[in-house]
C-alpha cells in the first residue's frame, strides 16, 4: 500500500504518543524519584516494594487471583462456546446475545448484584440453607472464593468469544474423521477439538486474566478491607496516602507483571497455532 | 453394532456434561442482572431478595436524584464524543493497518491494541500525573481523550475484521474506473464495512459509558460520571436507589444492544 | 448477492447517516456547555458518607436551592481523603468549595493553608452558635460520639464495656472498620488508652487487636461497606458512631447504641471555606445555612439525630435518651489529642492493614 495510505494511521498514532506513551513515560520517571516535583532521583520506591513482604505478597495474591478466575472461566466458558458452535444460526445469535449482555452492563451494577446474592441473607445462602446443603450461612462475601466467583462471572464473555471464533472456523471434517475412525466423542474432544481450539483458549485466557487482575471495582466491593490486591493498593497509595512516587512504582511493577504473563501466554499461543497444521 | 451403541453413549454423555456446565454458566451469567432488576422494585429500604413487597418508589426517587441525573448526562456526553473520535480515528487507522505491510504499521497495530491488556487503572493514574505535570487540571477534554485511548481498540478490532472480509478486487475495480481514493472509500469501502464500524462504535460507546479505571482519576466532582457515582453510593450508603439506577442501566443496555443487533448485526461481528 | 448487499448496506447507510446527522445536530452545543444540566450555578460541597450526606441531601440541598437558586454537587469523601485531594490540587482549582472536617483535619488544613478564614461578617447565623462552636477558621456544626453498636435482636443484654467485643461468645460476629475513617482511628486510640498505651506507643492497641481478630467477622473497607454489614446482619457488635446507628435504625436495620463504661469518645465536626474556592459566596451561604436554628432543628430529628451547635436549639430525642441531657454534658465528652495522633495516622493505617491482612 502507498505511503499516503499508511498516513491514515497518523492521527490516532499522534494521539497515542501524546496521551498514552507520554503519560506512561512520565509514570516511569516519577517512580524513580522521591517526590512529585521530581527533584531527587532514587530507587527507594522499588526497593521498598521488593523488600517488604506485605507489598509483594499483594502482587503474588493478585497474580494468583487471576489464575483462579481464569480457570473457573475456562471450565464453564468452554462448554458454552462448544454448544454455541454446534447450535443453529438462530440459537447462536440468542446465546451470543445472552453472553454479551453481561459484559456490556455496567461492572458496578453487576458487582452490586453479587453483594445482594452473596450476603449472609443473600440468595445463594437462602437456596443452600433451604436445600439443606449447609447448616449455617456460607461466608462468601469478603472472601477470596467470593471474589473469584464474581470475577469469573464478570469476565466470562471474554473467554467464550475467542473460543467460539476458533471453534466456528474449525474444519468439521476433522472431528468427523475422528469419529469415523472409531474414536468416541470424549476422545475426539481430547485429541482433536481441544488441541485445535488451543489458540482460542489461550486468547480467551489472556483477555480474562488481564481483565481479572485489574478489576478494581469487583475486587474492592467483594473483597472488602482484608483482601488487598494491586489495583486497590495503587488507588490507596495514590489517592489515600497521596504517595504518588510510590504509587507510580507499584503501577510500573504491576504493568510489567501483566506484560510478562501475557507475553508467556502469547508464546504458547503461537506455538499452539502450528500444532493443528502438522 | 457394539461400536454404534458406544458412540451413542458418548454423544449423550458429552452433551449432558457440557449442557449442564453451560446451563450453570448461563444462569451464573444472567442471574445477577435479573436479581438486580427484581430487587429494584422492592418497597422496603433494604436490599433483600426476594423483595417482600413490590413498588415503583425507588424509580420515582430517581426523579429527585439530581446529582445522579447530572452524572448520567455527563456519562452520555462523554461517551458520545469518545465514540465519535474513536470511530473517525479508528477507522482511518484500520484502513492503514489492513493494507499496510511495513514494520511501522505492524508496530502501530500492537500499540493501538495495548490498552486492552495493560491495567487501565495504571494508565488513568499516569494520565493524571501527566496532566498535573503539564500544569492542567482534569477536565472533560482529558477525560474524553483518556476514554478514547481505552475504547478505540474495540473499533479497531471490529473494523479490521470487516476489512479483512473485503474483496480487494472491488477496490481495484473502483479505482480503475476512475474513482479517487476518497470516493472509493465513501461509496465502496465504507458501506461494506459499515456493520463492523457500527458494532465497534457501539462497543466503544458502552466501554466509555461504563468506564471506571480511567474516570476514577480523570473525573472529579464537576465532571462526575455515572459508574463512579454509583460506586461511591454503594461505598458510602447502601441506597436502594442504586438498585433502581442499575435497573435503568440494564434496560438501557438491553435496548441499545437490540438496536445494534438489528442494524449492525452485533452478534455476527463478535463471532 | 451483490445487489442484496448493496441494498442492505444502502438502507443501513442511509439510516446511519440520518442517525449520525441528527445526533450531531442534538449535540451541536460545545463540549463544555453541553455539560450544563440546567442553567443554575453549582456549588461543590464535601460531606461525610452516611448520616451527613443523607441529611444534607434531604434538608440542606432543597433549602439552599430555594434560598439561592443554585444546585449542589455533593462530594462524599472522608475528612482525611478531602485533605489528600486538597493537597494534590494545591495551586490549581480545588475539587470542592466547602470542606467538611473533623477536628483532627482542621489542624492539618490550617497548617497547610488549605482553607480560608471564615468571613463571620457575611454569616448572619454565626452569632447564634454556642461559644464553643465558634471558630474563625470555620464554625462547628455538630459533634460526633462513638460507642458500641449492637444488634438488639441477637444480643439481648446491651454490652457495657469495650471488653465485651473480646467475649468468646461473639466469635465471628464482631465488626471493625478500616482506619481511613475517624471512627476507626478513634477506636484504636481509645483502645490504646484503655490498654495502657500512650500517644507514642501503640503496641498495646495492636496486641489487643490481634487478640480480637478471631472474633472479627468482617472488616468494612469503608463506612458504606460497614453499613452493609449491619444491614445484611453479617456482624452483630462493633464500635460505631451514634449518628450512623440512628440513621440505620431509620432504615429498619436492627441496631442500637450503647455507651461503654469508660465513657463515650467524641470530637466536633465543622465546615470550612476552601482556599481558592470557585464559588466563595455560595460556599459561605451554604455553611451559614447549616448554622440556622430552623435547619439544625430539622437535622436533630430522627433518623439523623445530628447534635446541634446553635444555642437556640434544645436537645431532644435519641440524644437525650442515650447520650446526654444537655449541652453541658456533651461538653464533658472526652476527646483525643489530635495534634499528637495526626502525624501518626499514615503509620497507624499501614500497621492496621498489615495486622488484618488475611
Amino acid at each position: 500500500m502507498t505511503a499516503s495510505g499508511s498516513r491514515l494511521a497518523l492521527p490516532l498514532a499522534a494521539l497515542f504518543v501524546a496521551f498514552f506513551v507520554a503519560p506512561l513515560m512520565v509514570l516511569l520517571l516519577l517512580s524513580l524519584h522521591a517526590d512529585v516535583a521530581m527533584k531527587t532521583w532514587t530507587l527507594d520506591n522499588y526497593t521498598k516494594f521488593i523488600t517488604d513482604r506485605f507489598n509483594y505478597s499483594i502482587l503474588i495474591d493478585t497474580l494468583l487471583l487471576g489464575v483462579k478466575a481464569t480457570l473457573v472461566c475456562l471450565l464453564f466458558g468452554y462448554p458454552i462456546a462448544w454448544l454455541c458452535a454446534r447450535a443453529s444460526a438462530r440459537w447462536q445469535s440468542v446465546l451470543l446475545f445472552l453472553v454479551i449482555l453481561p459484559i456490556l452492563t455496567s461492572v458496578v451494577v453487576r458487582t452490586f448484584a453479587w453483594i445482594v446474592i452473596l450476603g449472609r441473607q443473600g440468595v445463594l445462602n437462602q437456596i443452600a440453607l433451604g436445600l439443606g446443603l449447609v447448616h449455617e450461612p456460607l461466608k462468601l462475601l469478603y472472601t477470596e472464593t467470593g471474589v473469584v466467583m464474581v470475577l469469573a462471572q464478570v469476565q466470562m464473555p471474554l473467554m467464550v468469544l475467542p473460543i467460539l471464533t476458533v471453534l466456528s472456523k474449525m474444519d468439521p471434517n476433522l472431528a468427523d474423521a475422528s469419529r469415523v475412525l472409531g474414536a468416541g466423542e470424549w476422545r475426539t474432544l481430547w485429541k482433536v477439538t481441544l488441541p485445535l481450539s488451543l489458540p482460542g483458549i489461550i486468547a480467551g485466557c489472556i483477555l480474562t486474566y488481564s481483565a481479572s487482575i485489574t478489576a478494581f471495582v469487583t475486587q474492592s466491593l467483594i473483597g472488602g478491607a482484608r483482601l488487598i490486591y494491586m489495583p486497590l493498593n495503587i488507588y490507596q497509595q495514590a489517592v489515600g496516602a497521596n504517595n504518588w512516587p510510590f504509587a507510580a512504582a507499584i503501577s510500573i511493577i504491576f504493568m510489567v507483571a501483566v506484560i510478562a504473563v501475557v507475553a508467556v501466554l502469547n508464546r504458547l499461543a503461537s506455538a499452539s497455532e502450528t500444532y493443528g497444521r502438522t | 453394532m457394539g461400536a454404534r451403541s458406544s458412540i451413542r453413549w458418548d454423544a449423550v454423555s458429552i452433551k449432558l456434561v457440557f449442557g449442564l456446565l453451560s446451563a450453570v454458566a448461563l444462569v451464573f451469567l444472567m442471574a445477577p442482572t435479573v436479581i438486580v432488576l427484581i430487587t429494584s422494585f422492592t418497597a422496603s429500604q433494604s436490599l433483600k431478595f426476594p423483595p417482600e413487597s413490590l413498588s415503583l418508589r425507588w424509580y420515582a426517587a430517581l426523579w429527585d436524584a439530581d446529582q445522579m441525573q447530572r452524572a448520567a448526562w455527563n456519562s452520555l456526553v462523554i461517551a458520545f464524543w469518545t465514540t465519535l473520535i474513536s470511530v473517525v480515528l479508528g477507522t482511518a487507522a484500520s484502513l492503514a493497518i489492513a493494507r499496510g505491510q511495513s514494520k511501522l504499521v505492524r508496530a502501530a497495530d500492537v500499540l493501538f491494541m495495548s490498552p486492552l491488556l495493560l491495567p487501565a487503572l495504571a494508565f488513568g493514574f499516569a494520565a493524571l500525573i501527566f496532566i498535573n505535570k503539564l500544569g492542567f487540571t482534569p477536565s472533560i477534554l482529558f477525560l474524553v481523550l483518556g476514554h478514547v485511548v481505552v475504547c478505540v481498540p474495540f473499533v479497531l478490532r471490529t473494523t479490521l475484521a470487516a476489512l479483512s472480509q473485503l474483496d480487494p478486487a472491488l477496490l481495484e475495480a473502483s479505482e480503475s474506473l476512475g474513482g479517487s481514493a476518497w470516493m472509493t472509500f465513501r461509496r465502496v469501502t465504507l458501506p461494506l464495512i459499515s456493520s463492523g464500524v457500527g458494532a465497534g462504535g457501539f462497543l466503544a460507546f458502552m466501554a466509555s459509558f461504563d468506564n471506571v479505571p480511567v474516570s476514577l482519576f480523570l473525573a472529579d466532582e464537576r465532571t462526575e460520571v455515572l459508574p463512579i457515582h454509583l460506586w461511591q453510593q454503594i461505598e458510602t450508603n447502601l441506597d436502594v436507589r442504586t438498585a433502581a439506577a442499575s435497573g435503568l442501566i440494564v434496560i438501557f443496555t438491553l435496548v441499545l444492544m437490540l438496536v445494534a443487533e438489528k442494524f449492525a448485526g452485533l452478534t455476527q461481528q463478535m463471532r | 448477492m451483490t445487489s442484496s448487499i448493496e441494498r442492505r448496506s444502502f438502507s443501513r447507510r442511509t439510516l446511519i447517516k440520518g442517525a449520525g446527522a441528527s445526533t450531531l445536530a442534538l449535540a451541536a452545543p460545545s463540549l463544555v456547555s453541553s455539560l450544563a444540566w440546567g442553567q443554575s450555578k453549582t456549588l461543590v460541597a464535601a460531606t461525610f458518607p452516611g448520616t451527613w450526606s443523607e441529611a444534607d441531601r434531604q434538608i440542606i440541598l432543597p433549602a439552599f436551592k430555594q434560598q439561592t437558586g443554585a444546585a449542589v454537587t455533593q462530594s462524599i469523601v472522608l475528612g482525611t481523603d478531602q485533605i489528600s485531594r486538597l493537597v494534590a490540587a494545591k495551586g490549581n482549582k480545588p475539587p470542592f468549595d466547602v470542606a467538611f472536617f473533623d477536628s483532627p483535619q482542621v489542624i492539618d488544613a490550617v497548617r497547610d493553608g488549605l482553607i480560608s478564614e471564615y468571613p463571620v461578617a457575611q454569616s448572619p447565623n454565626y452569632r447564634d452558635l454556642l461559644p464553643g462552636a465558634q471558630d474563625k477558621w470555620g464554625p462547628k456544626i455538630t459533634m460526633q460520639v462513638i460507642g458500641i453498636g449492637y444488634n438488639p435482636n441477637k444480643i439481648k443484654t446491651p454490652p457495657t464495656s469495650w471488653e465485651d467485643l473480646w467475649d468468646p461468645k461473639y466469635k465471628g460476629r464482631v465488626g471493625l472498620t478500616a482506619l481511613n475513617s475517624q471512627l476507626g482511628i478513634a477506636f484504636i486510640a481509645e483502645l490504646n488508652r484503655i490498654k495502657g498505651g500512650t500517644d507514642d506507643n501503640f503496641e498495646p492497641a495492636f496486641k489487643a487487636l490481634r487478640e480480637l481478630l478471631p472474633n472479627v467477622g468482617a472488616i468494612g473497607a469503608n463506612l458504606g461497606a460497614f453499613a452493609t454489614l449491619w444491614q445484611q446482619e453479617q456482624i452483630d457488635i462493633a464500635p460505631y458512631n451514634f449518628n450512623f446507628v440512628q440513621t440505620l435504625k431509620g432504615k429498619d436495620v436492627p441496631v442500637e447504641f450503647a455507651i461503654p463504661s469508660t465513657g463515650p469518645v467524641g470530637w466536633s465536626t465543622s465546615l470550612h471555606l476552601v482556599a481558592g474556592a470557585a464559588e466563595p459566596e455560595l460556599a459561605v451561604k451554604y455553611i451559614d445555612l447549616h448554622l440556622a436554628a430552623s435547619i439544625q432543628e430539622q437535622m436533630l430529628k430522627p433518623p439523623y439525630d445530628v447534635i446541634p451547635t446553635n444555642a437556640k436549639v434544645k436537645l431532644e430525642g435519641a440524644i437525650t435518651k442515650s447520650l446526654a441531657k444537655s449541652q453541658e454534658d456533651l461538653a464533658k465528652v472526652r476527646t483525643l489529642d489530635w495534634a499528637k495522633l495526626n502525624p501518626q495516622r499514615g503509620a497507624l493505617i499501614d500497621r492496621f492493614n498489615r495486622e488484618i491482612k488475611v
